[in-house]
């Protein structure tokens, strides 16, 4: 969800405000250079990216929807952005695969849409929330009570897909500890499923043994 | 922490989650591997028919992601002790790039808007937008 701040922005973008315009250049531009620069390391480049984003970020304007966080959704575009250099200046590592770009292509599809999908992208997105819900409330609960060790082996076992004794090992703690937090979140998020009338073993994680 | 380069990291390569080592790491060997291409390639098309994990959900979900307070407060050295280590790990040991953005950026309005920035933002308004600032009277 777009903050308050954004929101209000976003009315005056649309109103076309010029003043809008140039504190929202003045809000992102930073962030959105940094984040490309990290990729390009080449400061001409990676403005010629930013600006291309502001550009598509114009161009998309009307379409906008405003229950997605506006960093998120100009990270979105920068990304694709991004892509779409690294593959014009024949640094994208599936650029030379066969020059059938369709796949690449999709991917780089900043809303994501349209997919010829078996399960349909609202169904994805029930079951997306679903998990989002449960693990943000999970989340919040271990943050609060100050317990951060359990968030980080969460996060590495999921996000990064780490095994469990590398997560013991790398954090200092017991297996048993990295098993126990991991089979927390597993209930949680089936419990949280299946009460949505999801079915909890489309997520891999939710149907594994444990590494 | 393996040197291999794993599914896993492929879908971590696509969501944005992969510290500089490991970006570095993946992308030389997705050049070298026509294996490693083809995997990446069946993963885009996984997921563009509709599979998905918890580990993507949370990243594209941004769940852990840092707020630019408490960047600003990790900046400033004022986060609790429990609190700042959770967020050096989401930085370092993580690598969001997003969070990472965020942080540079931070970084340089600690250091002032300089003439450059100024100029920067002067281009993107004027290429981006159409809108050209007038010239400020002269008092």
């Amino acid at each position: 969800m777009a903050s308050e701040s954004d929101r209000l922005l976003i009315q005056q973008l649309r109103n076309g405000e010029e003043r809008a315009w140039e504190i929202f250049i003045a809000r992102y531009e930073g962030r959105l250079l940094a984040y490309v620069n990290r990729r390009l390391r080449d400061r001409a480049a990676s403005e010629d990216v930013v600006q291309e984003t502001f550009l598509g970020f114009r161009n998309s304007l009307p379409n906008y929807d405003e229950k997605r966080e506006l960093q998120t959704y100009l990270f979105s575009i920068a990304s694709y952005k991004l892509t779409d250099y690294l593959r014009k200046v024949g640094r994208h590592p599936l650029q030379h695969v066969d020059g059938n770009s369709d796949i690449l292509n999709q991917q780089l599809d900043v809303q994501k849409a349209a997919s010829s999908a078996a399960r349909s992208s609202e169904r994805k997105a029930l079951e997306s929330d679903a998990v989002a819900r449960s693990l943000t409330a999970l989340l919040d609960q271990w943050r609060h009570a100050g317990e951060f060790v359990r968030v980080k082996i969460l996060e590495l076992l999921f996000v990064k897909g780490w095994a469990n004794r590398d997560v013991a090992k790398f954090l200092g703690v017991s297996e048993q500890h990295v098993a126990n937090t991991r089979f927390a979140a597993v209930k949680k998020i089936s419990e949280h499923i299946r009460d949505a009338g999801l079915p909890a073993d489309v997520f891999p994680e939710l149907r594994e043994e444990p590494s | 922490m393996s040197k291999i380069v794993t599914t896993h990291m492929l879908e971590c390569y696509l969501d944005e989650t992969l510290t500089d080592a490991e970006l570095a790491r993946v992308e030389q060997e997705l050049r070298h591997s026509p294996t490693l291409r083809e995997q990446l390639r069946q993963i885009i098309k996984d997921q563009d028919r509709g599979e998905h994990s918890v580990g993507a959900v949370w990243r594209r979900q941004h769940l852990t992601c840092l707020s630019r307070d408490q960047l600003r407060n990790y900046l400033l050295g004022v986060l609790d002790a429990g609190e700042n280590d959770f967020v050096a790990f989401h930085l370092q040991t993580i690598g969001c790039a997003f969070c990472m953005a965020n942080l540079a950026d931070l970084q340089a309005q600690q250091k002032g808007t300089d003439a450059e920035t100024k100029q920067r933002r002067k281009r993107f308004l004027q290429s981006s937008t159409g809108i050209v600032q007038p010239p400020k009277k002269k008092k």
